[in-house]
């Protein structure tokens, strides 16, 4: 995925496809002509789709975002003025992009930290192995819409997780009523998934040779010394596949704030919570302005990108591909 | 789980040369705290299922079921709220929502991975590009064409776009299909088979790995989908489970707590099957994901 | 070997599969185009309570009717505006639709069909039959929607808790410190709250109002940040933060999940509480003495009305028999559904005024349902400005820190509410 994404594959990455050596015979040519006629029609449903579903509509977005536009009556063309607006002329949307960010930038590191040190215990010689993992996987096959549910009950003033924090005397916050509460909320949730990361990264520790392990055995390093020189670089490439994807979901997070903090029932935890998506949302579904809506999402396109692209610059000082070594 | 120690110190003669590997209590400790903290919500979940409706409205239920009301589990299907329907409905629309990607995404994928055409790469590289694209771009867009087929209200917005493949899908497929050995095709190819052919009789059976995953991806995606049925499905009658669980939460009396104990037997007939279907996939899972996740070392 | 049996099935599931989408794919196609003949599709909001409600007098209608067809979508609080959006902006908008304070956000969008003419031929008064609430749901002097629920803020009190204490209940002219004294009284610090109702826009607007301010000025610009209205909301904060008569948040989250004042004060924590009809459907067992009053006064009287009204929206392709149907809606014999449910009150003086109405059925102890239609006299009229879903977002927004307690200058907080409110009134219209 990483070097495949890359804008320019470096010349040692692995070729697109494992083509047959070209052919040399010209009667080939006939084939080679039906077999392009094959490939485009296979690939038809995907064209399609692309120009239908995605294409089109992102023009149509484009074209949107520079319109006032309620969905009734005509769009009216303002130019950038919503861009405008948007970025010198509303508090909100600072603020959704203010919270989408701590929640992003905190969400994603925790549960690759926590996964990768939950994956690091797993891999040790442990009884019941298979159980555990089960146990701290469970969580992440759990639907969201069914985790929000669970966790207004489990995050409620006198819920389980305020009862715990009983035990030792912590009076628990009121998480979802209390404006700065809410986000570390919903990061506690996010992280009730970190199993998912754990599992990737297992697999990908039982891939790394034992002889290197064996080799800094008898050279006496620690086992915290084996994790950091030997397991940590060789897990960099999924550890980095995790943090982009990681990051992408965490800036399009919506039903967890939607159904945990519900604007009908709950305004001011909705309004401390609010994040990118759900303001989207509201503007162009609540308040009808789809010109202003579009033009969000315009923006929010950049910050993902602005923040992918910074991943993929820093991965040459931190990703370690096997493949440099070999 | 207490016993854990036991057969550990039993297995002392077989432990591990290599220190990273070596569990010690402290390992034990923090896996088996984990855990617990873990199952926690879940154990409470089923808690507040099995509790009666005074218990709910008290708001006194405990994380270790005190009571055991089973027939909250068939309440659910009865009169009272339409779980039955929803339930019907969540099958439907991720049922062909599977279809859909398996036949598109499979067919796309191969063509990319072994069929010759000028402007391929290109077409792969806004493959990769599109996954980029966070879906919020589209969804304004996409709803106003959806509008104006007049498909709102319909399963069909949820449903149709998923027989025109997906990037990541495709990717996966085409991953798949390139490790696998050329010679096969080659041979069908000699006897005269076309493409399609090659795809369907030979390919197809071959890519049973990959396609179940897609299968997998798709299902826990579009099952417990939220915002698409949120936006574009109006009747309770046609609403998805993740979506009817919301619902009855949200059209619960005013000034009265929604039914707590049948919202989580709601939510746990939206999870049950995730988990089943995970559980009999997980090994294709563990490879697609694996050479997703470093398809670039390989 | 369960390998193949999988291969098996799953060849039978594609087919199957492919088969059965191509056949639900058409039936939902057709089944959504031919909408013009159908039954009419009428919209509202709330819950289960209210879905019973309405089906009870759309039964009664269709006795009465025969010919006419409703069918009947409820839609939760939070998703109406984006579900009935979808329908409208679809071309198929509901014939029949719940509106309220929200109204105009459709009518300035000519989304709504204006109803005069349509009154005026099935020779329905609605000053005769509703009142001076008749009106409320005008725009730009065309009527947008027939009102049909309808009632006051009041004020719930514990009789007992007041008698315990030897307080005369509240009256309609008790002043701001009436008031602030009795909730003294009656607060007990950490177990007993005198009052609860403060924080809501219908309950400070209340306050608002009476001190002579207004929300919105008579030229449409925004107007919270003048003296009377900084002052009302720094009355009602101060009941929570300086006084404690009114529980804070973190106060109700000790009293269990999910709990508000609807919940309290049937639980007696609290003496007094100020809020919607509503409030009674959890007092139907309750074990105390209770009964309601109208909204004390400031320099004037006025109080919020909660209420909402049925519209036609403007893509109705059976404009007829929607009003037919909204007509019978709100005649006498359909309303007392309203009450005999316990749901609301009917916005149809004739039925406020019933013995039905002021006797229900279902209500077990003596209660003064008077005080609806003596409230209605001072209800003030709320701006229904076309940005009002985003005005009521900014100012639950810019007012959260106040009640949390954090902001405890009701000056400051409504000086930045005014900007915010400024931004998006100039910008929306």
């Amino acid at each position: 995925m990483a070097t495949t994404t890359a804008p320019t594959p470096p010349p040692e990455a692995p070729a697109a496809t494992k083509s047959p050596t070209a052919p040399k015979k010209p009667k080939l040519s006939k084939r080679r002509r039906r077999e392009a006629l094959s490939f485009y029609l296979f690939v038809s449903p995907w064209v399609i789709g692309f120009l239908v579903f995605l294409l089109g509509p992102m023009i149509a977005s484009i074209y949107y975002s520079l319109t006032d536009w309620d969905s009734f009556t005509p769009p009216q063309w303002v130019g950038f003025q919503n861009y405008v607006t948007l970025l010198t002329d509303d508090p909100v949307f600072w603020k959704a992009l203010w919270n989408t960010l701590f929640y992003a930038a905190v969400s994603v590191p925790l549960g690759l930290v926590l996964g990768l040190w939950l994956a690091n215990l797993l891999n040790k010689q442990v009884r019941a192995r298979k159980l555990l993992r089960t146990l701290i996987y469970l969580p992440t096959l759990i639907p969201l819409v069914a985790t929000a549910m669970i966790f207004r009950m489990v995050l409620a003033p006198s819920g389980p997780l305020n009862d715990f924090l009983g035990l030792f005397g912590v009076s628990g916050p009121n998480w979802l009523y209390d404006g700065p509460w809410v986000k570390p909320a919903l990061i506690l949730m996010s992280t009730w998934g970190a199993g998912a990361a754990t599992v990737l990264l297992l697999a990908a520790m039982k891939g790394i040779p034992r002889e290197l392990y064996e080799a800094a055995e008898v050279d006496g390093a620690s086992a915290m010394r084996q994790f950091w020189s030997i397991t940590l670089p060789h897990l960099t490439p999924i550890i980095f596949f995790n943090l982009i994807m990681g990051l992408i979901g965490a800036f399009q997070v919506f039903s967890q704030v939607y159904i945990l903090v519900s604007k009908g029932k709950n305004p001011a935890g909705y309004d401390a919570a609010q994040t990118m998506v759900p303001f989207l949302f509201d503007q162009a579904f609540s308040y009808y302005h789809m010109g202003y809506a579009s033009a969000i999402s315009w923006l929010l396109f950049l910050v993902i990108l602005v923040f992918t692209v910074i991943a993929f610059r820093t991965t040459r000082r931190w990703v370690f591909y096997e493949t440099e070594v070999k | 789980m207490a016993t854990l120690a036991t057969p550990l110190s039993k297995k002392r003669q077989e432990a591990p040369a290599v220190r990273a590997f070596r569990a010690t209590p402290f390992t034990y400790g923090t896996l088996l705290i984990v855990a617990a903290i873990l199952t926690t919500p879940l154990v409470f979940v089923g808690s507040i299922a099995l509790s009666s409706d005074a218990t709910v409205n008290a708001g006194s239920y405990t994380v270790i079921p005190r009571e055991f009301h089973w027939d909250n589990f068939s309440r659910v299907f009865g009169t009272e709220l339409p779980v039955g329907t929803f339930l019907l409905n969540s099958v439907l629309i991720s049922l062909f929502s599977v279809v859909g990607q398996v036949l598109s995404s499979g067919l796309v994928g191969y063509a990319f991975a072994r069929l010759r055409a000028p402007g391929k790469n290109t077409m792969f590289l806004v493959v990769i590009a599109t996954m980029m694209i966070p879906t919020q771009i589209t969804m304004i867009p996409q709803f106003i064409l959806f509008r104006d087929l007049g498909w709102v209200n319909t399963f069909l917005p949820l449903i149709v776009p998923n027989f025109f493949s997906n990037a990541f899908n495709v990717f996966l497929v085409r991953q798949f299909v390139s490790r696998l050995p050329s010679q096969l095709d080659e041979a069908a190819m000699m006897d005269g088979l076309g493409f399609f052919g090659i795809y369907r009789r030979i390919m197809f059976p071959m890519l049973r790995p990959v396609l179940i995953a897609i299968g997998i991806f798709t299902l826990t995606h579009t099952w417990g989908d939220f915002m698409g049925p949120l936006i574009y499905l109006n009747d309770e009658s046609k609403m998805p489970l993740a979506l009817g669980v919301q619902y009855i939460t949200a059209t619960s009396q005013a000034g009265q707590a929604p039914p707590w104990n049948l919202v989580m037997v709601g939510s746990i007939l939206l999870a049950v099957p995730m988990i089943i279907v995970y559980y009999l996939g997980q090994k294709y899972l563990y490879e697609m994901d694996i050479s997703g996740g470093s398809a670039g070392v390989k | 070997m369960p390998v193949d049996k999988l291969q098996m099935s799953r060849r039978g599931f594609l087919g199957l599969g492919a088969a059965a989408g191509v056949i639900t794919l058409t039936a939902c196609g057709t089944s959504s185009g031919g909408s013009s003949a159908g039954p009419l599709v009428m919209t509202v909001w709330g819950g289960d309570p209210d879905r019973k409600t309405y089906q009870a007098r759309i039964d009664l209608l269709v006795k009465k009717y025969p010919d006419l067809k409703v069918k009947l979508q409820l839609i939760p609080n939070d998703s109406y505006p984006q579900k009935v959006q979808t329908m409208i902006a679809g071309g198929s908008g509901p014939d029949i639709m719940q509106v309220a304070e929200s109204v105009n956000t459709y009518s300035s969008k000519n989304q709504l069909l204006p109803l005069d003419d349509l009154a005026k031929a099935a020779k329905l008064d609605t000053e005769q039959r509703f009142g001076p609430v008749g009106s409320l749901y005008s725009y730009e002097d065309k009527l947008y929607a027939i009102p049909d629920r309808s009632g006051a803020v009041t004020v719930f009190y514990n009789k007992d808790l007041f008698d315990k204490k030897g307080i005369k209940a509240p009256t309609a002219d008790w002043t701001w410190d009436d008031a602030l004294d009795a909730f003294k009284e009656l607060t007990v610090p950490g177990k007993q709250w005198g009052y609860s109702g403060a924080e809501w826009w219908p309950q400070w607007w209340s306050l608002a109002y009476q001190n002579g301010g207004t929300i919105i000025d008579e030229s449409g610009r925004p107007a919270v940040d003048s003296d009377e209205v900084v002052e009302a909301l720094q009355w009602a904060g101060d009941l929570v933060f300086k006084h404690k008569v009114v529980p804070s948040k973190a106060d109700y989250a000790d009293m269990g999940p999910d709990i508000g004042g609807d919940q309290a004060f049937p639980n007696q924590k609290i003496a007094t509480h100020a809020n919607g009809f509503w409030v009674m459907s959890g007092l139907t067992d309750a074990k105390f003495a209770w009964d309601i009053a109208p909204m004390w006064r400031g320099e004037k009287q006025a109080v919020s009305a909660f209420g909402s009204g049925l519209a036609i929206s403007r893509t109705s392709k059976q404009r007829d028999n929607a009003f037919k149907a909204i007509d019978f809606l709100t005649s006498p014999e359909a309303q007392q559904q309203i009450i005999a449910s316990g749901q609301d009150v009917p916005a149809n003086l004739e039925v406020q005024k019933s013995q039905a109405f002021l006797k229900p059925s279902w209500m077990k102890t003596d209660v003064d349902m008077g005080v609806f239609a003596e409230s209605s006299a001072f209800v003030f009229r709320a701006p229904f400005i076309p940005e009002w879903n985003e005005m009521i977002d900014t100012i639950s927004n810019g007012l959260a820190d106040f009640w949390l307690g954090k902001e405890r200058s009701a000056k400051k907080a409504l000086t930045a509410v005014q900007k915010d409110l400024e931004a998006l009134i100039k910008s929306g219209s």
